[in-house]
């Protein structure tokens, strides 16, 4: 008698294959229970050291961004919403949210000078200086985080690489944009980036120089005279 | 031969201590390598701070700029290595467009070719016929400090020594 094909053998085929989805499954929910117990154990040694260190996270920010760091790689987020598990526990929320405030203070009231564009230096200086000695300290890492949440939220707020750092635009950019204000912004940004040079010696108001371009204009013989008015 | 000025030195910026850290770490770089370049040129041994501002190094009328010759970090550049203040107020240096040691090899390689390794004396106060920088116009206008500094180097390397006689001093080279 042959095995194989058959009535038979197919049914038992078929049996066969149940057993072992069956098996799969056991074995997922095996598999299951054992993850979540991990789990209950991980979000369990997270809150205790969480609540631990609950203090060196809101003082220190060196420390901060390694706690976040570790909860990135992890896929937990403690800044998802102000009313989350994780904020509420790790109380960091109000951190950043309190510091999106004042940075929105910040650029609101030097828009008018820089019509909405701030180097993301400047805007560390000052927040720092608004928020006084006894607060705690910030990094720009803070609010670099800051910002992106607050971007979120639709504030009008972007940050635009430059260097190796970024500028923020808290004003979209077809609205307001001032483009003296932005040029002495880009001035300014092009001394720190070691593109320009001082020359505070003119009449009037000081010069910005750009040494590729005086080079370029040397060899064609140009004066100092008529290349300064080439400048802005 | 008149004296190539660099770039910088018709740069109007060039004359204004730069904010940026690293730009101003090439900027006084700049000016040292130019002023000593210039000195050098010129045979300049000793600087007077305040004579040196009128001059055309730091003062460049064509393009109307200056830079202040009493300018600390400018003065702190240049003092690394190269000047030596003369008095404590700082108003005079001298200037080591060569160093000493320098000087001593050029003299000592000169010296070799002269005599063909046989032992030479020299008497250099100024009435002497054998100063070196008689015969070479490398040597022209080495002043007598500086010569006298290149001959102590030479013998802390064992390659001459001063002797002291009542005309005056005289070198012996091995």
């Amino acid at each position: 008698m042959r095995r194989g094909v058959g009535a038979g053998a197919i049914a038992k085929k078929k049996l066969a294959e149940a057993k072992y989805k069956e098996r799969g499954n056991v074995l997922a929910e095996d598999q299951i229970a054992q993850m979540s117990k991990q789990l209950e154990t991980f979000k369990s040694n997270l809150e205790e050291f969480a609540s631990k260190h609950k203090q060196e996270i809101r003082k220190n920010p060196q420390f901060r961004v390694q706690f976040q760091e570790m909860c990135a790689t992890i896929g937990v987020d403690p800044l998802a919403s102000g009313k989350g598990f994780w904020s509420e526990m790790l109380g960091v929320g109000d951190f950043y949210y309190e510091l999106g405030v004042q940075i929105i203070e910040v650029c609101l009231a030097l828009k008018h000078r820089n019509g909405g564009l701030i180097t993301l230096d400047e805007l560390h200086h000052r927040v720092l200086k608004g928020r006084g000695k006894y607060a705690q300290d910030v990094s720009q890492d803070d609010l670099v985080r800051a910002i992106k949440k607050l971007k979120v939220m639709g504030n009008g707020f972007g940050m635009i690489p430059v260097g190796g750092s970024y500028l923020v635009q808290s004003v979209p950019a077809e609205l307001n944009m001032d483009h003296t204000v932005v040029l002495q912004l880009a001035e300014d940004h092009l001394l720190k980036e070691g593109l320009a040079w001082l020359d505070s010696q003119s009449a009037g108001e000081a010069q910005y120089w750009l040494p590729a371009l005086f080079s370029e204009l040397s060899s064609r013989d140009i004066t100092p005279e008529e290349a300064s008015q080439m400048t802005p | 031969m008149s004296f190539e000025w660099p770039w910088q030195y018709n740069f109007p910026p060039f004359f204004t201590l730069q904010p940026n850290v690293d730009t101003r770490q090439k900027q006084l770089a700049a000016w040292c390598s130019l002023a000593l370049t210039y000195c050098r040129h010129h045979k300049l041994y000793t600087l007077d701070i305040m004579e040196a501002q009128e001059s055309p190094v730091f003062n460049n009328k064509k393009i109307e700029r200056i830079i202040k010759t009493t300018m600390n970090e400018l003065l702190i550049v240049l003092t690394s290595g190269n000047l030596e203040w003369l008095d404590k107020n700082k108003s005079r240096c001298l200037v080591m467009w060569r160093r000493p040691e320098e000087w001593g090899k050029l003299i000592y390689q000169w010296v070799s070719h002269q005599t063909e390794r046989q032992v030479n004396i020299f008497i250099f106060p100024e009435t002497s016929q054998t100063n070196p920088s008689r015969f070479l116009p490398e040597f022209h206008g080495l002043e007598e400090w500086m010569l006298l500094r290149s001959l102590q180097a030479l013998q802390s390397d064992g390659k001459a020594e001063i002797i002291t006689m009542d005309e005056g001093k005289g070198v012996k080279f091995f």
